[in-house]
């Protein structure tokens, strides 16, 4: 573990702590460690001996802000530390009427980037022991010996493609910022589908789509799927069949992505989530660059304060079928 | 497995689901009716009180149940009975149609026009129009649930 990063979990500690344990906040969201080094889960501290598994290091990749969905049932204040991702979600609840602004306590994490550990893996070429971290390198430890990679090289693709790792949204910043970062490319991949005919496309995401369990852990995690009553529950009307068919998952798959557009925050915990690897950050930025393209450019997540832009219109819009 | 355009079996016409407004486009359709111009019978009508009516998922549907082509039509933009709906659905279905296109649905399988009351004639020319081109390009296979069956 990096000495930077335990110093700033100690950090982050002692001022949660002060608002934990003085009683301004009934909960605090954070992460500890779980059965393995490589993942850090949700931590939800009640008390001191909760805040002693309190962890801050490059493994918190999950989103804390859906949890507080849950936990302001309970809880009259919740505190919650957020990533540039985490944040983002915060405000899409909060524009979803789905949180109570002074209900929340949010402790803003400027984010280095999470690492994966399947990437890590690759490149240790070995079974991984552990790791450490300092100034912008990671070193693998394997059985075998040790090795040194770029930290950018072992981002978790979510995070490599990450334009706000700064929150966007705090009561408190706890660490310094990171900075926005410039020139991201995130639509590569989506333009690349674009050059297909409609038919290979078509085979494409047959494919696919073909592993999905629906499960439903991408809506699990996804702060715009915050409905009490999803349209794949639904009974009447059965929108959503169960049957394991390829048109009942391209239901799913493009309803699920249009019920974002405009409002997904594009933080790629939908992908992450999956346990089959489907592509859906193809399927949301597809809507993401679209919409932007036709109706000005709009970032979900950033401005609580601005329509999002299906809920707005201009007179003289454009459309995208051949009458205006 | 489903297939995408799939031959064109002999006798093959297509099946085409046109949701139209109720105080624009359907009354557009009672005109063609009433001035006696003919459309194709390939065209099923299902009415909806507006076109910021349509849940995307009535498409999707009609994909799965057997269409090989959807249209909507609405008022003309600034004459929406209900003022704005047709804003909305502009911008709905502009976003709507472009991601049926990106899962590998011809463009001409899903479209919008906008179609008043007093245009019984456009009612008629855009309903031909659509199934012409549709009859060129083939039948859908794209989503189609292999339960369904056309009855004879
Ligand atoms: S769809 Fe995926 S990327 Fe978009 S907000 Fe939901 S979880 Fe995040
Ligand atoms: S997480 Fe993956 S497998 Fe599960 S429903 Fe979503 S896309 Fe399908």
């Amino acid at each position: 573990m990096a000495e930077k990063s335990l110093k700033e979990a100690e950090k982050i500690r002692e001022i949660v702590g002060q608002d934990l344990l003085g009683g301004r906040i009934g909960l605090l969201l954070g992460w500890e460690k779980g059965h393995y080094w490589w993942q850090s889960r949700p931590l939800f501290a009640k008390n001191e001996a909760d805040l002693e598994k309190l962890t801050w290091d490059s493994f918190c990749v999950i989103n804390l802000s859906r949890y507080l969905l849950e936990e302001l049932k309970e809880h009259g204040k919740v505190g919650v530390l957020v990533k540039g991702c985490d944040a983002r979600a915060f405000n899409r609840l909060l524009q979803d009427n789905m949180v109570a602004r002074d209900r929340v306590v949010l402790y803003g994490l400027p984010c280095p980037g999470m690492l994966d550990y399947g990437r890590l893996n690759e490149e240790a070429g070995g079974a991984l022991i552990s790791i450490s971290e300092s100034n912008g390198s990671v070193t693998l430890k394997t059985g075998t010996g040790e090795k040194s990679v770029e930290r950018d090289q072992v981002l978790m693709k979510k995070c490599a493609e990450c334009v706000y790792p700064d929150p966007v949204v705090y009561d408190q910043l706890l660490l310094s910022p990171q900075g926005k970062k410039e020139g991201v490319e995130r639509f590569k991949s989506v333009e690349d589908l674009e050059e297909l005919t409609p038919d290979e496309r078509f085979a494409y995401w047959e494919g696919e789509l073909s592993r999905c369990l629906r499960c439903y852990a991408c809506r699990q995690v996804c702060p715009f799927c915050s409905c009490r009553e999803c349209f794949v529950e639904q009974d009447n009307p059965r929108w959503q069949g169960r049957a394991y068919q390829p048109g009942e998952n391209f239901m799913f798959h493009l309803v699920r992505a249009y019920h974002g557009t405009g409002r997904c925050i594009d933080c790629g915990e939908c992908e992450r989530a999956c346990p089959v690897d489907i592509p859906l950050q193809e399927l949301n930025r597809k809507l993401i660059k679209d919409i932007n393209q036709l109706y000005g450019d709009y970032e979900a997540g950033v401005d609580a304060e601005a329509d999002p832009p299906l809920l707005t219109y201009r007179p003289d819009d454009p459309a995208a079928f051949s009458e205006k | 497995m489903s297939v995408g355009v799939k031959e064109k079996a002999a006798g093959w016409e297509p099946l085409i689901v046109a949701f139209c407004c109720n105080w624009c486009s359907y009354a557009g359709g009672d005109l063609a009716g009433t001035s006696r111009l003919t459309y194709p019978s390939n065209v099923k009508v299902i009415r909806v009180p507006c076109s910021g009516r349509m849940n995307p998922m009535f498409v999707l549907r009609a994909f799965q149940r057997g269409a090989d082509g959807v249209i909507v039509a609405g008022c003309h933009p600034g004459d929406c009975h209900y003022s704005t709906g047709n804003y909305s659905a502009r911008r709905r279905l502009s976003a709507f149609k472009r991601l049926v296109e990106f899962a590998g649905f011809e463009p001409e399988r899903f479209e919008v026009r906008w179609i008043s009351s007093s245009e019984g004639d456009k009612f008629a020319e855009e309903m031909t129009g659509i199934t012409e081109r549709i009859k060129a390009l083939g039948p859908n296979g794209k989503m189609r649930d292999a339960r369904w069956q056309k009855k004879a």
